[in-house]
Order: structure tokens, then C-alpha cells, then sequence
């Protein structure tokens, strides 16, 4: 039997006013999986990511989330959303130290203090932070912000991760840490939708693409990694 | 000009061997600035936050509205609440008029849109990443509107030190509601008014010493609350 697509996308579309921001007739996303957005600004990826981190409702179509379609209600979208994490382009970090930052989806869960306090303190070493804890987050460089942020990602172990161009603007030192983090998520179990425009971001070319132009889903994963249902039973990602 | 300087000095005295009508009139004047702000940031503070984050088709009037209700002259709170609570009033039966919960209600309805708009206007101001990066960090709706909060601190603070600052110079409200009952009703403000009338300058000006020292100590607050 084959399993139920992490995401499946049926004639989803995202309208702002008359404006025609997203249209995916259909897409199917796996499990641990790695994939890469890429396209123009403007293309979408934006609004892609935010709805697969169910922060915007589609104008049209079903977005199904472990073979379920979401039901867009405060109540029904707080599990999900404890599944998935977002991290915007700039994030925005709260006005409070690193510690608290990084701390902030655990403590919203009701975490216990000390198991909280540990996946802090792991989290900021996965990131190269270790000892940043006492920091104001707002008083670190760029890349060290965008590090934070991916700590505070990651410490809520989310099942789906994803990353709006978080290598963009970023010192080499940040992005390589960044880079080698993200890289190795899919095979602890976490899906990736990584926005970027880099072309190959990851060594040996990994990372299944995903291009977005002018809203309209261009190219699917690659060939070879292709599972999941599709419509009229085709083996595909997406259906162009 | 001798005369001024002579009611200075008097006044001076007053305010240094604190005098018991001066006393009991900035007492009284904090306490009723006190509740009221507390009552006006209870209402206010909520509803900014309200028409703040949400989205409905009167959004725009209902913040005109709100714009509005902040020039309402004070006579005219005092008015509407005094026909509450006066005797013929719906709210005759609790004996409000000329106490200081009288003024207290005047001066929240007074206040309550002052705070709601400052609330509004630092919700508005506010980075629009907040929420969504609350949310998607797993927390509830109230968690996110909470963090929001807690990040537009500086903001809603001001709002609450802007309402203290309208209320506790204000003084139709006191006047119309409470009477000016010397040592019960009498604010800073009410007793300016009468002992100004009764020619007594010195009583006047050291009452107004201590409420411009009030509302000077309300703006520097503000003052450096914003520069944060």
C-alpha cells in the first residue's frame, strides 16, 4: 500500500484581490524528504510556504496534511501547526535573549522547565551559538539572527521544517552552519521545503526541485525520487 | 507683579509644610486618576488590541469613532454620567453622585479611548511577523496575542500613562461628578477652579506646583519610554 503523501495540494490557489499569487493544480510532498523552491521574486514561495505552514488559506482547492484535508479553524490548525515551522526570510526575533527566543515554542507547548532547558542548550550548539544563551537577541549580526531563529525552529523538533531564504543575506560562516543543519534534517526524520536561489545549495546536488513561476508550479522532484498518489494514479509530485 | 510673588512664596509654604487642604486634594486626585486609568486600560487596552488585529467591514469607522471619542469635551462625559447617576438616573439607586466613584466612572469613560487609541496605534506600528511567528511556533491564538502584547510593551504602557495624564488634569468630569466636596470630591484640578474664584492665589498656585510637577513626571515617563 502506498502511504499517504506528507502534503498533497489539489487545485490549490491563493488569490490576493484579483491578484493571482499561487496556482498548483497538484502537488504531493513525502516524508523526509529534501526539496528546493526556487523561482523569481514574486513566483509564489512565499505564499507557498505559508501555507504549507498553515499560516494562509488557499482562495481555492484542498490542502490535505497526512491524508487529511485541513480544516482552516484556530482549533483544528494548532496541531498542525505544532508540527510545522516557518522560518520567514527575516525573522522576527522577540525582544527578549537568545534563551527566551529559543525557549518560546517550547514554553508555549507547557514543556517542562528542565527538559526545555536542555533542548535550549542543544539547540544552540546544533546551531554553533553555544554560550549565546544570555544574549539580547536583538543585538546579534545578521547570520547570528538567522541562526537564532533556526535554534528556536529546531528546538521544537518540528516534523516538517520550513526555510524562506535563510541563506540569503547571511555571512559565509552563518550559512555554512545553516547549510550542513538543514542538510542533515531529512534523515533525522524532518521534511525540508528549503526557498532558495542557489542552484545547487547542498553537495552532490541534493534536494529535490520544486520551480515556481509567476505563481504557477513549473517542475515537480526529480524523476527518480518520485512516490506518493496523484490523481488517475500516476506516480508523480506534481501534475502539471 | 509683588502680589505674584507673594503668592508664590505662599504657596511655597504650603506645598513645603504640606498643607491639609492641599494634601487631601492631590490625594484624592491620584485616587481617582488611579482607578480610573486602571478601569480605562481594562476597557481600552482589549478593545485596541480588538480593532487591532482583527479584520470586519467597519473596521475603518469604528476606528474613526475611536479617533472621535478622544475629543469628547469633558463636560459632556460628566453630563451623560450624571444622568446616570444622579437620583431620577438608572443608576440613581447606588448613590454615586458627587463621590469619588462618580468621577472615577466619568473619568474612565473619559480615558478608555485615549489608551484604546494608543493601544491601536502601537498594535499598528507593531512588526507584522509577530503573530504569524508566534503561531508558527506552535502557540495558541491567545499565546500569539499575548507575545504581541508583550512585545508592544513600551507602546501600551504609554497609552496607560497617557490616559493618567488626561484624567488627572482634567476638570469638568470632576467638577460635574463629584461635587467639589473639600476632603472627599476635591481634585488638584476642582479646587484650582474654586480657589481661584475665592481670590485665594496661593492655595491655587500650589495646587497647580504639584500638578504640573505630575504631569511634567507623566511626560518625561512617556518621554523615555518612547526613546526605548
Amino acid at each position: 500500500m502506498i502511504p499517504s503523501p506528507l502534503y498533497r495540494l489539489d487545485g490549490v490557489r491563493k488569490l490576493y484581490g484579483d491578484r493571482l499569487a499561487l496556482d498548483v493544480p497538484f502537488l504531493a510532498l513525502r516524508e523526509e524528504a529534501l526539496y528546493l523552491l526556487s523561482g523569481p521574486n514574486g513566483s509564489g514561495k512565499t505564499t507557498l510556504l505559508r501555507l504549507l505552514a498553515f499560516l494562509l488559506p488557499p482562495t481555492a482547492g484542498t490542502l490535505s496534511y497526512r491524508g487529511t484535508a485541513v480544516e482552516w479553524k484556530d482549533g483544528a490548525l494548532l496541531p498542525l501547526r505544532r508540527e510545522v515551522t516557518l522560518l520567514h526570510q527575516a525573522p522576527y526575533l522577540f525582544d527578549r535573549s537568545v534563551f527566551d527566543n529559543v525557549a518560546y515554542g517550547l514554553r508555549v507547548r507547557g514543556t517542562d522547565v528542565g527538559a526545555a532547558h536542555r533542548r535550549v542548550v542543544e539547540s544552540l550548539q546544533a546551531v554553533g551559538l553555544d554560550g549565546f544563551g544570555g544574549r539580547k537577541a536583538r543585538e546579534l549580526s545578521g547570520g547570528e539572527r538567522q541562526r537564532v531563529a533556526l535554534a528556536r525552529a529546531l528546538a521544537v523538533s518540528p516534523r516538517v521544517l520550513l526555510l524562506d531564504e535563510p541563506l540569503s543575506g547571511v555571512d559565509k560562516p552563518s550559512a555554512d552552519v545553516i547549510r550542513d543543519v538543514i542538510g542533515a534534517l531529512p534523515a533525522g526524520g524532518t521534511t525540508v521545503v528549503l526557498a532558495t536561489h542557489e542552484r545547487a545549495p547542498f553537495p552532490g546536488g541534493r534536494g529535490e526541485r520544486l520551480r515556481l513561476s509567476e505563481g504557477a508550479l513549473l517542475t515537480s522532484a526529480a524523476p527518480g525520487d518520485r512516490t506518493g498518489d496523484s490523481p488517475g494514479g500516476k506516480d508523480t509530485h506534481a501534475d502539471l | 507683579m509683588g502680589f505674584l510673588v507673594e503668592s508664590l512664596r505662599a504657596s511655597a509654604a504650603l506645598v513645603a509644610t504640606l498643607d491639609p487642604d492641599l494634601r487631601s486634594a492631590v490625594w484624592v486626585s491620584l485616587y481617582v486618576s488611579f482607578w480610573s486609568t486602571v478601569f480605562a486600560s481594562g476597557i481600552g487596552i482589549p478593545l485596541g488590541l480588538g480593532i487591532g488585529l482583527s479584520d470586519f467591514s467597519l473596521k475603518r469607522p469604528a476606528i474613526t469613532a475611536l479617533n472621535s471619542l478622544t475629543a469628547v469635551p469633558t463636560v459632556l462625559i460628566g453630563l451623560l454620567v450624571y444622568g446616570f447617576v444622579s437620583r431620577q438616573g438608572p443608576l440613581g439607586d447606588w448613590g454615586l453622585l458627587f463621590t469619588p466613584e462618580a468621577i472615577i466612572l466619568g473619568d474612565a469613560i473619559l480615558a478608555a479611548p485615549i489608551v484604546a487609541n494608543f493601544t491601536l496605534a502601537a498594535v499598528r506600528g507593531a512588526d507584522p511577523a509577530i503573530v504569524p511567528t508566534a503561531l508558527t511556533l506552535g502557540a495558541t491564538r491567545a499565546q500569539s496575542t499575548a507575545t504581541l502584547l508583550s512585545e508592544i510593551r513600551f507602546g501600551v504602557v504609554a497609552a496607560v500613562i497617557s490616559g493618567f495624564g488626561r484624567v488627572v488634569s482634567e476638570v469638568g468630569v470632576a467638577m460635574m461628578l463629584g461635587g467639589n466636596i473639600r476632603g472627599f470630591t476635591r481634585t488638584m484640578t476642582t479646587a484650582i477652579a474654586l480657589e481661584t474664584s475665592k481670590g485665594e492665589f496661593a492655595l491655587g498656585i500650589a495646587l497647580g506646583i504639584v500638578l504640573l510637577a505630575v504631569a511634567f513626571a507623566v511626560n518625561v515617563l512617556l518621554h523615555l519610554l518612547q526613546q526605548k
